[in-house]
């Protein structure tokens, strides 16, 4: 399979309708019935997998609709959690912390209601599915139950593996492991990088993992012991400075985050084709795709999707360039190309 | 020995005052009802905390949103940047970036206080109330430095220019400084960068400070490498542990701010009768700030502390 040089691509959230934020509300109240909120989250879940393709996203995903935030969608869903009540990531951003307070069991799928519907309704071939890995879910809730985070991440590790082999299974082609958190304590990357691999274990499809606000040099130490097939890494947030961590970048390939999600001013088109440019002195083009630096769920919808345009079309401009020298084209590789 | 329950740094802010701020930053609320709502809920944190039995606190650090916002919007020579992980937390700050010799500017700082002392007036007089504000070297060590030579002379301008100027308009008897940078080093976890004010400066800095108001000095994630004297220093007793020469009063970080388990109360206790013998006063505390709970675990977890109050 090929996709154009320069896939684009997102990292998974994206701002929710307003009129979805309030079925979200009367759901919570009670005051509709639960057919007619999937409903609506369906509903928006076209509307912004339009809106990607129209931006001109080569592998979207419909931004996360169905889900209320990045942990607690898949905490609540595996056994063995309960919450207290939300604490505050920043500002007034607040999520749903859950703590493990028994032995955590894979007692239904995760996400395969969300790669099913997404499939039918995309005109896309390929779609990326984002899912939060072991350690940042071990990490980002609260342990009463294991004696040691390890063993906590690990149980973890073989629930998200049961989940990718069924998504694998149904058709799922590429995945996203999201672990913001994976450098959050130096000393434990390295069994961290064990869980990873354990999360992966016995499959064949493309497996990207997203990583920010990190510090990448630590984890350029680890680059070629991970199991993925892509690393998704937010630039625009530093101003792409101090990028020299990638030459440790050999084989897998880059996501470069080209969008600042954290700002609501619009990038121009030409500010993304010369972040591009400059990547290419560390990564060749055959190993890039491109993306906004994170999801985009903090921003207004209307900045949101004007970011991505601008980002398609600062792709453009360099794949222009790209064409001239003959490079037109990347084969979409999976784990089984490493 | 006396045994004192003690609040240091924020509470969680309350998810009903989050959406008033929210709506006030989108034009949908006017500032007096902002104030309003600012007003209400410190007093009724001061309320609860009168309930819980917690001695010495602080004003929940409502209007702030890190220990450092919104400080730096009013520091002359600072621009505020891009969100950075506070420590390993899943909680980030913006981080000031340095750009010219620092001074402080005009700020409302001084105000909250006195509006925060005039509401404990009114519901719970007898306690005793800190105003919480960065440590030089945290807010150095988080800084990300542009323009100062190294971050020793960023620290040093900082107390100077920034702090001293504000501490003294501060109409409270103690002043908390914020320093979890003396116990836990950046971690490699946000920067790869290695700088490091010497132990010897960011003692300096503090003393210096602490000749203008009693101080409290915070420290968490670890243990304290440095002792500033005549200070009262907080140590994280959950991840770090008591260095030597320290007498007198102490804060003890005994309650884990960080998970949602409860502690016991005896074994507290029981670790707190052996220390009793080094110290005049034991003030019993969080390990952190308590934004990294939710708001009834925190609740809950103040309330154990204000039991182990007494002799």
């Amino acid at each position: 399979m090929e996709l154009p040089i320069l896939p684009t691509s997102v990292i998974g959230s994206y701002p929710k309708p307003r009129w979805l934020l309030r079925q979200y509300k009367l759901y919570e109240l009670g005051k509709i019935p639960e057919e007619d909120f999937k409903e609506a989250v369906r509903d928006a879940s076209v509307a912004v997998l339009r809106e990607h393709e129209r931006a001109g996203i080569d592998i979207p995903w419909d931004g996360e609709m169905g889900r209320s935030e990045m942990t607690e969608y898949f905490t609540a869903k595996i056994h063995g959690f309960r919450f207290y009540g939300p604490i505050r990531v920043w500002g007034n951003f607040y999520f749903n912390k859950a703590s493990a307070v028994s032995k955590l069991e894979y007692k239904e799928p995760l996400v395969l209601d969300e790669l099913k519907f997404v499939q039918s309704v995309t005109t896309r071939e390929i779609v990326k599915i984002p899912i939060t890995g072991p350690y940042t879910l071990a990490e980002w809730s609260f342990n009463e139950y294991y004696d040691t985070k390890e063993d906590f991440a690990m149980d973890l590790a073989k629930i998200l593996n049961k989940e990718f082999k069924l998504l694998e299974k149904e058709g799922a082609k590429f995945i996203q492991i999201d672990e913001p958190a994976i450098l959050n304590h130096p000393n434990e990357v390295e069994w961290a990088v064990e869980v990873i691999n354990r999360a992966v274990k016995g499959l064949k499809l493309k497996v990207g993992m997203h990583v920010c606000y990190s510090n990448y040099y630590l984890l350029a130490d680890y680059f070629d012991d991970l199991n993925v097939t892509q690393f998704a890494l937010e630039f625009a947030n530093r101003n792409f400075r101090d990028m020299d961590f990638l030459k440790k970048l050999t084989s897998q390939e880059l996501g470069f985050g080209v969008i600042d999600v954290h700002n609501p001013r619009i990038e121009t088109p030409e500010e993304v084709a010369r972040a591009i440019r400059k990547v290419f002195n560390y990564i060749e083009p055959e190993r890039l795709y491109i993306n906004p630096d994170c999801g985009l769920k903090l921003l207004s919808r209307n900045i949101a999707y004007q970011k991505l345009v601008n980002m398609v079309k600062g792709v453009e401009i360099v794949r222009k360039e790209l064409e001239k020298k003959g490079k037109t084209s990347v084969p979409f590789r999976t784990l089984k190309d490493f | 020995m006396r045994v004192v329950p003690a609040l240091i740094g924020s509470l969680p802010r309350p998810l009903g005052l989050a959406k008033k701020i929210e709506l006030y930053s989108i034009g949908r609320l006017n500032e007096d009802k902002l104030e309003e709502a600012y007003r209400e809920h410190t007093k009724k944190a001061f309320q609860k905390l009168r309930d819980a039995g917690i001695k010495v606190i602080t004003d929940g650090m409502y209007r702030w949103d890190d220990i450092f916002n919104p400080l730096i919007r009013y520091i002359d020579g600072v621009e505020v940047n891009g969100l950075f992980k506070f420590y390993e937390n899943n909680f980030f700050y913006r981080s000031p970036v340095v750009k010219g010799e620092v001074n402080l500017l005009d700020n409302p700082i001084p105000k909250w206080v006195s509006i925060a002392k005039e509401i404990l007036e009114e519901v719970y007089p007898e306690a005793t109330l800190k105003a919480v504000l960065p440590g030089p070297v945290t807010l150095a060590y988080h800084s990300l430095n542009e323009y100062y030579e190294n971050l020793e002379a960023l620290a040093k301008d900082y107390a100077e220019k920034v702090l001293t100027p504000l501490i003294k308009e501060l109409e409270v008897d103690i002043v908390e400084l914020q320093e979890p940078a003396l116990a836990s080093e950046l971690s490699r976890a946000t920067r790869e960068e290695e700088v490091h004010i010497s132990k010897e400066t960011a003692k300096t800095v503090i003393e210096e400070l602490g000749k203008l108001r009693k101080l409290w000095v915070v420290t968490y994630f670890g243990t304290p490498q440095v002792i500033p004297k005549g200070v009262i220093l907080n140590v994280d007793l959950v991840e770090g542990s008591l260095p030597d020469g320290i007498g007198g009063e102490v804060g003890l970080g005994v309650v884990n701010a960080r998970e949602t388990k409860m502690e016991r109360s005896d074994r507290i206790r029981d670790k707190l009768l052996k220390l009793s013998g080094n110290f005049s006063r034991i003030y019993v505390t969080p390990n952190t700030l308590l934004d990294f709970l939710p708001e009834s675990v925190a609740w809950r977890k103040l309330k154990l502390l204000g039991r182990l109050g007494g002799e």
